[in-house]
């Protein structure tokens, strides 16, 4: 959390209920778009029309067709049932992997600590997107392999956040209390020790988000993850580079929509920890 | 002090383990593709590929094995290129030079924003300088890299015809990619800058070279930066780590021979020897750069030299 910065409070002035209420609208955009998107888009995202190819934006098309006549716009909307939930499943991954190996090293503390603690910085020296690159290579090039990949480098992002937050409830009387009734360990850590750190996993959850659609869509980009034909936006953005010259929507567009997801997550993020911490 | 360099040791070691461990949990045998390469494409029939395996010591136990490469490494003869034909080495050293030359560029382009904007907007709260942190950071963090070089090559080679797609050999081929990457680190950069600055100027001794009559500029960098380097250097050492993330895509994207796109390269044409050198020699050198972070803050502040 180190090197993120808080969204409008330049001045300490501490926003804005507008800003929320943007943000709940967006979000309720968006997750319009991934549960029905399908019955918005006006085209079917992969029907291939070689003679109305890279046309401009028109009435059927409004955002064009693309070099193989797809319609851009259908595109962009099933698109929003590839990436986000692509990041969405990363993150689930992530955090339920990183919080139960958060709880155990806080909660054992010891040797089993400083071991993990060890791999968990090991995780933070190398630069994440090329360790899963290697991996998604490892693993067998697609799409699941890829999400695995983002998930294998991000779990170390919530055990330490977990882990810390573990040695602080831990030292506090209410698990001196739960020990003294004899409960068992997991059922201290799961029961009583994680409801108590939900709230600061959630806004880690959600700026988390961003990252993984900014990795999966480059990811994407590159070649792993999506497979061709699927309309992903990081893959429309490298199928479109061949066109850039003469029709820069083809890139614009989808890359617009990236940026304003994330945008809206982090804003997000940032109302959410505004709210809880 | 030696215990940071044991710990880089065994870091080393484990990331040798991994980088051999690697290559036996690709998709595909190893040894099978190995001979296929210098049948010259062959597919070998079975008994002579049981041979090769037992002459090339591919059914040892798996722990002769990583030795026996580990050595080969050491000696400087860590095989060829599937793809090429070459010597490794003599690819990665010319490929570890470009990339280095590549990040230094992008610091260079980070810190020659970040570090006036960062120290305004602290001396500013609210400015201009202050806003102007606020949405390089933003845009910084929420543009994909990979979308943004598109659009700078847009703009400045394909619209403007200012500076070469990609390639290169002349100055001009290393602004657009260290543009890209300078400027996507620069506004956190900046903001991290500011907030460390903020910091120090509610200490005494600014204060007292603010009574003793100093200047305002001569205050700022004269007094407060030097006394916010520590985290700043941290930080900057951190986010060498982020950049490599960028610079695997930015090298893709604008043909510039590193070893980045090289990693990539190596992936998609499944040559393995190159692959298993990639994450060596990177990882390798992530390494180095932590602990020369680490040697640079003890250098800056003595204090911390008990501390580690």
């Amino acid at each position: 959390m180190l090197s993120r910065p808080a969204f409008g409070r330049a001045n300490g002035v501490d926003a804005c209920g507008w800003k929320r209420t943007m943000g709940l609208g967006a979000l309720a955009l968006v997750l319009f778009l991934v549960t029905s998107g399908p019955f918005v888009a006006p085209h079917d995202p992969s029907m291939i029309d070689l003679v109305n190819r890279l046309q401009s934006p028109s009435f059927d098309h409004p955002l064009g067709t693309d070099h193989m006549g797809r319609c851009v716009f259908s595109r962009l909307i099933h698109g929003f049932r590839v990436t986000p939930l692509a990041a969405f499943i990363v993150v689930a991954l992530a955090a339920a992997t990183g919080t139960a190996i958060g709880l155990v090293s806080g909660y054992a503390g010891g040797l089993t600590d400083s071991l993990i603690m060890r791999v968990v910085e090991g995780f933070f020296v190398f630069p994440a997107i090329a360790v899963a690159l290697v991996l998604a290579a490892v693993l067998g090039l697609g799409m699941g392999a890829t999400v695995v990949a983002l998930a294998a480098v991000h779990w170390a992002e919530y055990a330490r956040v977990v882990r810390n937050l573990t040695l602080a409830e831990k030292a506090k009387p209410y698990e001196l209390a739960a020990r003294a009734a004899g409960i068992s360990p997991l059922r201290i850590l799961f029961r009583h020790l994680l409801p108590s750190m939900v709230h600061p996993i959630a806004v880690l959850a959600t700026f988390s988000l961003s990252w993984a659609i900014l990795s999966f869509s480059g990811l994407s980009f590159l070649g792993l993850g999506a497979e061709p034909g699927t309309p992903e936006w990081g893959l429309m953005i490298a199928e479109g580079r061949a066109f850039m010259r003469d029709h820069p929507r083809l890139i614009l567009v989808p890359g617009l929509t990236i940026v304003a997801v994330v945008i809206l997550f982090n804003v997000l993020g940032d109302s959410l920890r505004d709210r809880l911490q | 002090m030696l215990r940071r360099l044991g710990q880089s040791l065994a870091l080393l070691i484990l990331l040798s383990m991994f980088s051999f461990a690697l290559v036996h949990a690709m998709p595909g045998d190893f040894a099978e593709l190995l001979l296929i390469e210098r049948m010259g494409g062959d597919l070998p029939a079975r008994d002579v590929l049981a041979r090769f395996k037992a002459e090339e010591g591919f059914n040892d136990p798996i722990v002769h094995q990583y030795l026996r490469w580990l050595g080969s490494i050491l000696r400087g003869e860590p095989g060829v290129s599937f793809q090429s034909g070459d010597s490794v080495w003599a690819e990665i050293g010319l490929r570890v030079e470009n990339t280095l030359l590549l990040a230094a560029a992008s610091i260079a382009v980070s810190l020659a924003l970040a570090v006036p904007i960062g120290v305004f907007a602290a001396a500013r709260r609210g400015s201009v300088w202050d806003r102007l942190s606020m949405l390089l950071a933003v845009l910084g963090m929420a543009i994909p890299n990979f979308w943004y070089s598109l659009i700078m090559v847009m703009v400045f080679s394909l619209f403007l015809g200012w500076l070469p797609v990609s390639g290169y050999g002349h100055w001009t081929h290393i602004v657009l990619p260290a543009l890209v990457i300078g400027t996507s680190m620069a506004g956190i950069t900046a903001r991290f800058i500011r907030s460390c600055v903020l910091d120090v100027l509610s200490r005494d001794f600014v204060r007292t070279a603010h009574s003793k009559g100093l200047g305002e500029i001569r205050v700022l960098l004269g007094h407060a930066l030097p006394n916010a380097l520590v985290p700043i250097v941290t930080l900057l050492g951190l986010q060498i780590g982020k950049m490599f993330d960028g610079v695997v895509v930015v090298e893709t994207i604008f043909a510039w021979p590193g070893i980045g796109r090289l990693l990539v390269e190596s992936i998609f044409s499944r040559d393995f020897p190159v692959l298993q050198l990639c994450v060596l020699v990177i990882g390798a050198v992530y390494i180095a750069v932590n602990l020369t972070v680490d040697l640079l803050v003890m250098a800056i502040d003595p204090r911390i030299r008990g501390a580690l």
